[in-house]
């Protein structure tokens, strides 16, 4: 037997503490290897999990998954899993696996009172034909939505989007990834003009200096942290900073821990930034070529409806704010105005418009951020002497100013989920950028994804209600055009008017407006906050719910139609995680009944539809756009006719099943190597559907610096994943950086996205020249003031409530909770908190309490050790437990910019139950 | 009695032929067997309390799974910048090779002192610091039955 290494690893399992690393085994050990492995197919994957992305391998028998690890030759992971990792392949062995579609019914009747009883996907098809059909009718293409996701494959999310924006002419496509980094985007977009990260994760290997922003790496990235942890222990001079709401995991390895009050970080970063000009840290060179300065409104709402007419008489208090804000102490110092001014909330609409100020003004901006009056404003201990927590702003200013240092930035959801979250993520790049610390190894501002690919599908692919592919937008009229010509559909096909935010398709179903939805790959019922509403909306409404799933969670159980999908490796995919790499995998395992994968459910469904009955004149409520009729989309079927179609063609002959792609990407094909397609298979039409999606998807962002490798490329045995874009073969590590990036024209750094590159100018109350400026080549800084969260603690509500995730259960848990090993980990969710606090309340540990908020409540059992240090007057729940239904306690606040919601912030009461 | 009403849980949710006649209610779907406006109390699920030595090893959850941790870490944790408590025991190459023993604990293998991103054939006499926070991967078991069985290896 001559194995070589790489051979080896990935022929063995069962003696894997020696076998993973090629240290010689005795051969008794590599007979019972032998033994346990016969019959084992492997294959490469990538973890369903995280927005890590790490590489796995797959091992296969008799049809069924036996056995997963951390691929060796992955260069995000190296070998490594965190433990829910190494369940990727349990995951779909739970015993309630939904395996054919379930309908309410009575009599044999669709009954939205009736309970659920089993259908054929023919039946399933016919009634969410008809009341699909039935909301078009009614409403228009705004009366139809799909809930899409952040775990998407890059093909699914590419033909959901595609069905709903070139089929139905609707823009109500928007991902659970609008929870997850809506923030992230609007920064990215507002700040470079092209989204996602400059630099990757090689940054970890040679920076000095890793500073986690409201990112709990250890639980919520493990990996990646593993890969902190590591420069940290090897590194003399690596130094660690953890800036969080309350203590977690990631402070082990820490140097230094900020606890923050909520919100604070936006005062925080802007001291630092003052900390910079004070000191004359400014790399001056850098910022004079390739910066400007911009700010913009500071009246923007807060995410919330502006009307009350919705509101539980308990939230009004908190509602009105939407409309007009009565400005404290602290955000009347921050924003040069008078304590007690009541602000109207006038540009609650025009919340993401900005404009060019110059250096000075930027400087007048950051004048209040004093040490003395941050430290005020955020010290979030208040255990914490006030001269310790300034000591510690200080140590954060010396590592962000010192020239000399290679510094990282990390965040997640405590960045993005956030009231603020667009002027938050704007403020790291703004001290990055005034450093001249971005774009080069081991100096970034690193925004962190929390799905396998919000980054892959929801961003790239474009499946929100603004986007198209490669960062295009449905209100650009030469992108509509660009994305009309790649799909060989009509002019004026796409709706220009951006369609309902993920948040606002759940008020559209409770005030009527959406009467059909389909929701897949996620759990919007469990994840979006404020729930009470949405359940009343779906359960009370005259509408039509569809939910896809692997297993039923809440989502599920208020739908009246579910259906049973395929899970991860029982599908073909592609997802694309935080450092812009695209990994691939093959179907490995057939999905078990009668599941079928997302992709197979959105083709054959369009079938359902001819042209002639989706592309007659549509009103669109509100419509004003060049070339359009006002509230309405035209006729467009003689048009279609004109390019060859027949009227009586349907969506999945026009958009997907063309013949061109069934002569192109021929079913079956080499590259499979013999693994099988459930998809390509029921269709049976002879075509590859996902490879060919994937190709006309790719040449959207092919020579626009979103370039992606062939399909075939990403299934190589040498390949594990590449960043994009890749440019002759090769990937790209740091973007605008002329050294790695081929994109960069004018170098040394050119930051060349193009969106939002001509500006007005004015000072830092607004506009004085209306006529814009062109930034071609530039990146903004902006000044962004502080502001105090819309709901902050009272005596009635006095404590804050953070939710978030936990390391051992993804999401909403429907996946983690159904294996044993993961469920006995973390059986339920707790309420931290600090035991003070808990003593006040006559809590012991353990002791069932009710945590209550002006929207709901919910019980749960007290936690005032474990994993969490929660400072006083603050709780953490998570919200992975459908039992302990936190998200219908939380407040559907907004960035109103990006359209996220906060989930970190709302004032609750907590008492014994 | 819980594990029977578990039993009784996953047999209801397997969809039979009583089903296709009476249907299934959206009580009897999913993990909590409630209605989504009922605010149910959590069951209470309790950790082992035994010291470090004297529990038994907990089966692997298939050949190349992480060992989960059969005793109490209450006071072990936060893993912290050089107070690794985990090491006191765990950390011990000389017992590599050598048949479990109930009482001893466990060695950290091999491949936690191989550097697989830098220096993959090498074996060193050091834990490497990816592996550094062990509860990333090995956690305290709980004695929570399953919430509904899973058919995975079997």
């Amino acid at each position: 037997m001559n194995l070589t290494r790489r051979d080896f690893v990935k022929s063995s399992i069962a003696a894997s503490a020696a076998a993973t690393v090629g240290i010689p085994i005795s051969l008794a050990a590599q007979e019972a290897v032998k033994e346990v492995e016969a019959g084992w197919q492997w294959d490469k994957g990538a973890c369903r999990f995280c927005g890590t992305g790490c590489g796995i391998m797959i091992a296969t028998k008799d049809g069924k998954i036996v056995a997963t690890k951390g691929d060796p030759d992955a260069p995000v992971n190296r070998g490594l899993n965190c433990v829910k990792g190494y369940f990727n392949g349990k995951i779909m062995y739970g015993k309630d696996r939904l395996t054919q579609p379930l309908l309410r019914m009575t009599g044999g009747k669709f009954d939205k009172k009736g309970k659920f009883y089993p259908i054929s996907w023919e039946r399933a098809f016919d009634e969410m034909e008809k009341h699909c059909k039935a909301a078009l009718k009614e409403k228009g293409p705004t009366g139809v939505a799909i809930f899409g996701s952040g775990q998407y494959t890059v093909p699914e999310g590419y033909v959901a989007a595609k069905f709903m924006k070139a089929g139905l002419r609707s823009n109500n496509i928007d991902p659970n990834a609008r929870h997850c980094m809506a923030s992230a985007v609007a920064a990215f977009i507002q700040t470079f003009g092209i989204d996602e990260p400059a630099g990757c994760y090689d940054d970890i290997e040679v920076t000095d200096t890793a500073v986690l922003w409201g990112a709990n790496m250890a639980e919520m990235h493990p990996i990646l942290y593993s890969r902190i942890a590591d420069r940290r222990l090897s590194h003399p001079d690596m130094k660690v900073i953890n800036l969080s709401t309350f203590s977690n995991m990631s402070s082990g390895i820490a140097d230094t821990e900020i606890l923050f009050a909520p919100s604070g970080d936006l005062a925080i970063q802007n001291y630092i930034a003052r900390e910079i000009i004070k000191r004359d840290a400014v790399d001056h060179d850098f910022v004079k070529q390739h910066c400007v300065f911009a700010t913009g409104p500071y009246d923007i709402g807060y995410g919330m409806r502006a009307t009350s007419d919705y509101a539980f008489d308990a939230e009004k208090d908190t509602q009105i704010n939407e409309v007009r804000h009565k400005l404290s102490k602290n955000e009347a110092i921050a924003q040069r105005r008078e304590e007690g001014e009541v602000v109207e909330q006038k540009n609650t609409a025009t919340a993401g418009k900005h404009w060019l100020i110059d250096f000075e003004e930027f400087k007048r901006g950051l004048e209040p951020y004093t040490l003395d009056f941050v430290a005020e404003v955020a010290k979030g201990d208040p255990d914490e002497p006030i001269e310790k927590f300034k000591q510690k702003l200080k140590v954060l200013a010396d590592l962000y100013a010192d020239p000399k240092r290679k510094i990282v930035s990390f965040w997640t959801m405590g960045f993005n989920q956030h009231q603020r979250g667009t002027w938050v993520n704007e403020q790291m790049y703004m001290n990055h950028l005034l450093m001249g610390k971005q774009c080069k190894p081991g100096n970034g501002a690193f925004s962190l994804t929390g799905q396998p690919s919000a980054c892959g599908t929801a961003r790239e692919v474009g499946v929100f209600a603004h986007r198209l592919p490669a960062d295009m937008v449905v209100n650009n009229p030469q992108h509509r055009e660009h994305a009309e010509h790649i799909w060989k559909v009509p002019a004026r096909t796409v709706n220009p008017k951006v369609g309902s935010h993920i948040t606002k398709l759940m008020r559209d179903l409770e005030d009527g407006s959406v009467k059909f939805a389909w929701v897949a790959v996620n759990n919007p019922f469990q994840a979006t906050a404020n729930a009470n509403h949405w359940i009343k909306g779906a359960r009370e409404m005259d509408n039509f719910i569809v939910c896809a799933d692997g297993y039923p969670g809440i989502s599920a159980k208020v739908a009246d139609l579910i259906l049973p999908a395929a899970m991860i490796f029982e599908k073909w995919g592609l997802y694309g995680n935080a450092e812009r790499r695209t990994q691939a995998w093959r179907q490995q395992v057939a999905p078990p009944g009668q599941a079928m994968g997302d992709f197979w459910q959105v083709l054959e469904f369009a079938k359902r539809f001819k042209i002639k009955e989706v592309w007659g004149e549509a009103p669109i409520p509100g419509l004003k756009a060049e070339g359009f009729e006002d509230g309405k989309l035209p006729d467009i079927i003689q048009d279609a006719v004109a390019m060859g179609y027949s009227p009586d063609d349907t969506l999945y002959d026009v958009l997907f099943a063309r013949p061109e792609f069934k002569k192109q990407f021929p079913w079956p094909d080499p590259v499979a190597k013999g693994h099988a397609n459930h998809v390509a298979e029921a269709l049976g039409d002879g075509w590859f559907p996902e490879k060919a999606m994937f190709e006309e998807y790719a040449s959207f962002g092919r020579g626009h610096a979103h370039d992606l490798a062939e399909f075939d490329t990403y299934y190589r045995d040498d390949v594990r994943g590449l960043r994009w874009p890749v440019v002759d073969g090769k990937e790209t590590r740091w973007r605008f950086n002329a050294e790695y990036d081929p994109y960069v024209k004018n170098g040394p750094i050119e930051f060349y996205g193009k969106a939002m590159k001509a500006l007005p100018s004015g000072n830092l109350d607004g506009v004085i020249n209306a006529e814009k400026t062109s930034l071609a080549g530039k990146a903004k800084i902006f000044f962004r003031p502080y502001a105090d969260p819309v709901e902050m603690p009272d005596d009635r509500y006095p404590l804050w409530l953070v939710t978030g995730r936990v390391l051992e259960h993804w999401h909403s848990g429907t996946m983690t909770r159904r294996v044993p090993e993961l469920h006995r980990s973390v059986p339920e969710a707790l309420i931290y908190m600090h035991p003070k606090d808990a003593e006040g309340l006559g809590l012991q540990r353990t002791d069932l309490a009710w945590v209550e908020s002006r929207r709901g409540k919910i019980q749960a059992r007290v936690e005032t050790q474990g994993r969490n240090g929660m400072p006083r007057g603050s709780i953490y729940v998570p919200w992975f437990d459908e039992g302990v239904f936190i998200n219908r306690v939380t407040l559907d606040a907004t960035c109103p910019i990006s359209k996220q919601i906060d989930f970190k912030k709302c004032a609750v009461k907590v008492y014994k139950a | 009695m819980k594990r029977i009403i578990y039993l009784l849980a996953a047999a209801l949710l397997s969809l039979t032929a009583a089903h296709a006649e009476q249907g299934v209610s959206s009580e009897q779907l999913g993990l909590s067997k409630t209605n989504v406006r009922d605010a149910p109390a959590p069951p209470l699920y309790t950790f082992s309390t035994q010291f470090p030595g004297t529990s038994q090893r907990l089966p692997r959850a298939y050949p190349g799974a992480p060992p989960q941790i059969p005793h109490n870490i209450d006071m072990f944790v936060p893993i912290k910048m050089g107070a690794n408590q985990c090491l006191g025991c765990h950390n011990n190459p000389a017992l590599w090779g050598q048949p479990l023993v109930q009482g001893i604990p466990t060695p950290i293998p091999k491949s936690h002192y191989t550097d697989l991103r830098n220096a993959p054939d090498k074996l060193t006499n050091q834990l490497i610091g990816s592996r550094y926070v062990c509860v990333q991967c090995h956690t305290p078991q709980a004695n929570a039955q399953p919430l509904v069985a899973n058919t995975f290896g079997r």
